[in-house]
């Protein structure tokens, strides 16, 4: 398959994904509302990539989400961050970010979190989601064309063992 | 060239033993899926460490896939003796939620009493393997990421390395 086309897939499928994600998270709470024996298993799912803390969760159907506000963010932020990508990167020209625009980005999530963390000042729930919306931003720019590149690679390794024969 | 390129398998199950550890132990897991990001990081700060050669980001997704498995299964085994503790602290937060607000929220301790978090044997190994597929995507993240952080720049184009470069940055998030 042309390096392209790939290309494209590996956007559409990384877009699905987090789509469906996002659509889990919020599945959980309306399960745990209908007494779904399905929500224990959602929420037991995302139990390891979160620590759920109601107190630091959304409500949502009378329940909370199955992730905490946070990482509502970032799953946010990545999937904005996808939608943007092809306006910003275009398909077929993967390059990572510069790591200067990592760092700053990276500030905001790094001093909430340590700050909260040794209880310098407890942040609210729409903070802790707006920092992460902002961290998740940038994280498909790295995703797709870390993807990219590698399928690219693979291409052109095939094509030059191709040519030797 | 293939052959230069260092071996994947230590720095994954090192990046992975670690991250999977932090992300099982109750109270250490606050920081949610920013371990398994960091544990692709680390895997990639050590495959870089013993690379000769530029490495890309796709070896950076690569190695941080390996971790993501790694970390996965090193987590759900971590988990096991600390299910106990974590039900505990899941019920004083409730406890505490009450202290706080007048109104606590409608079902909340339904939620708890019906045993949200109980899995049966069956559902925990679905749940493993949902967790290989999240974990192998944040484990590449922090592997493609680690690669740009600590990555050599590469000595010559054409070298059967490096095709993803850093961006000018014309165009940036």
């Amino acid at each position: 398959m042309a390096p392209k086309n790939v290309i494209v897939i590996i956007y559409l499928l990384t877009l699905t994904g987090i789509i469906i994600w996002l659509g889990i998270i919020f599945l959980a709470p309306y399960l745990a509302s209908e007494s779904s024996p399905l929500a224990g298993f959602i929420y037991a799912l995302f139990s390891p990539t979160c620590h759920q803390i109601p107190s630091r969760c959304f409500f949502v159907f009378g329940h909370p989400l199955a992730v905490c506000a946070r990482c509502l963010g970032i799953y946010a932020g990545f999937l904005a961050g996808t939608l943007i990508y092809p306006f910003l990167k275009g398909f077929f020209s993967p390059s990572l970010p510069r790591i200067k625009n990592f760092i700053l980005i990276s500030i905001p999530i790094l001093l909430d979190t340590a700050a909260n963390l040794f209880g310098l000042w407890k942040s609210s729930e729409w903070l802790r989601f707006l920092i992460g919306l902002i961290w998740g931003v940038i994280l498909p720019f790295y995703f797709l064309a870390g993807f990219s590149d590698y399928f690219i690679r693979r291409h052109k390794i095939s094509l030059e063992i191709h040519h030797k024969k | 060239m293939n052959d230069q390129r260092p071996g994947m398998f230590v720095p994954a199950l090192i990046g992975g033993a670690v991250a999977g550890i932090l992300s099982g132990i109750p109270f250490v897991n606050c920081l949610c899926c920013l371990w398994i990001i960091g544990g692709g990081m680390l895997s990639a700060y050590l495959l870089i460490k013993d690379s000769p050669m530029p490495l890309s980001a796709g070896d950076g997704a690569i190695v941080g896939i390996f971790t993501g498995i790694i970390a996965a299964v090193m987590e759900f085994i971590i988990s096991i003796p600390f299910k106990a503790v974590t039900d505990k602290f899941m019920r004083n937060m409730i406890d505490r939620f009450s202290e706080y607000y007048e109104e606590m929220p409608r079902g909340l301790e339904s939620w708890f009493q019906e045993g949200a978090l109980e899995t049966s044997f069956l559902w925990a190994i679905i749940g493993l393997i949902i967790s290989v597929v999240i974990f192998s995507a944040l484990g590449a993240l922090g592997g493609i990421i680690g690669i740009s952080l600590f990555g050599k720049k590469p000595a010559q184009k054409g070298q059967g390395s490096v095709d993803v470069h850093k961006d000018t940055g014309d165009r940036q998030p």
